[in-house]
């Protein structure tokens, strides 16, 4: 009895995971801050990308964060990610049911490094 | 199973994946890629399709879903990561470079000695020689056909002064630069700047001689023994066993 609760916390604190993408958008955060980032503090805010948003700056790049119900709508809504990026250098990619947005609109990473990592470490 | 890659290739080269939506003046980007000097210059590292506000050239790029994937030389613009040495013509799984699903399949041209970032499929269709990796499959007419609208890409690459591989073998047999399917590639003359020595031209005799450019640079790397030159940042895609693979 004992073994097969053991059996079914690991079997939920594994499906909790979700493999190694993120669920949650302070899951994304942390991920950023263990892979040496900054991100700044992320308010709630109303963009057209999606119902459940949040916007912020990491490393002075702004970035959005939505939550969505399932993995396809993320994946769905990375094209009007594209449209928050605007005239600017940026990249929309779903991590599981979290879409990352990013938009260089200052001009801080023109190598792309720091914005490959913000959408590849939450993935990690 | 040369049919089948020939076949596969045939059915891909002019795929037109679904058309994205443009937003204002982005141009989409997927996988890494030089960006321009009036950029800022360098590589880009975004593997993931991205969006920049300048254009991409068609010499050095394929369009793979409305996105531009580099299939130049990236080493030539101070790529620093992960390089596989090629030499000559070969295919390039497009879809596979940026790890998207639908299959793409198109041709690189760069005559001589030359890096990309990823690794070619195992199979017969390349074997490695010094180094390097020659392509020996049987090319579809495509091949040919495309090749007028890129190969002006070895005249793109000539004045870039840049550390190109070594490979100084007799090419395997059935290599495409000495094929039937390659009858003319022309030259360019080699030249020196920036005191490094770039000697063109070797010949190769296989029934047709052919004059390849295969710039030998004085100082570089030669490249010897294991195809894999250069480890280095994780993240970038490679072909094995026909399968994409990220790390």
């Amino acid at each position: 009895m004992r073994s097969w609760l053991l059996v079914a916390l690991a079997a939920a604190a594994c499906s909790k995971s979700g493999g190694n993408k993120p669920t949650s958008r302070d899951g994304v955060i942390e991920a950023w801050k263990k892979g040496g980032l900054d991100p700044s503090a992320f308010k709630e805010t109303k963009a057209d990308v999606g119902k459940d948003c949040a916007s912020g700056t990491v490393n002075k790049l702004d970035v959005l964060v939505c939550t969505f119900a399932n993995e396809k709508e993320a994946k769905q809504a990375e094209d009007n990610g594209l449209a928050w990026v605007g005239d600017s250098t940026g990249v929309s990619k779903a991590q599981g049911e979290i879409l990352i947005v990013v938009a260089d609109r200052k001009k801080v990473d023109p190598n792309g490094k720091t914005m490959n990592q913000i959408i590849t470490l939450p993935a990690k | 199973m040369k049919l089948r890659f020939a076949l596969i290739v045939l059915a891909c080269v002019f795929a037109t994946p679904a058309a994205a939506k443009k937003y204002g003046k982005q141009v989409r980007f997927a996988g890494i890629h030089p960006v321009p000097k009036g950029e800022g210059g360098g590589i880009c590292h975004i593997e993931a399709p991205h969006v920049h506000i300048y254009a991409a050239n068609k010499l050095e790029y394929r369009t793979y879903a409305d996105n531009n994937v580099f299939v130049g030389d990236p080493v030539a613009y101070g790529w620093d990561g992960p390089k596989y040495a090629y030499k000559g013509h070969h295919p390039i799984q497009v879809n596979a470079v940026v790890g998207m699903p639908e299959p793409y399949v198109h041709f690189c041209y760069i005559n001589g000695p030359h890096y990309h970032y990823w690794e070619p499929p195992e199979g017969p269709e390349f074997k490695v020689s010094g180094g390097a990796y020659f392509y020996v499959g049987t090319p579809p007419p495509v091949y040919v056909e495309a090749r007028p609208a890129y190969i002006g890409i070895n005249t793109y690459y000539e004045p870039i002064v840049y550390t190109r591989p070594v490979v100084e073998v007799e090419p395997p047999h059935g290599w495409i630069m000495v094929g039937a399917a390659a009858p003319v590639i022309v030259a360019p003359r080699g030249r020196v700047r920036g005191g490094v020595g770039v000697v063109g031209g070797v010949g190769v005799s296989a029934g047709v001689h052919v004059e390849v450019p295969a710039p030998t640079i004085g100082i570089g790397v030669h490249v010897g023994g294991p195809a894999v030159i250069v480890g280095g940042g994780g993240g970038h895609g490679k072909f094995k066993h026909k399968k994409f693979k990220r790390h």
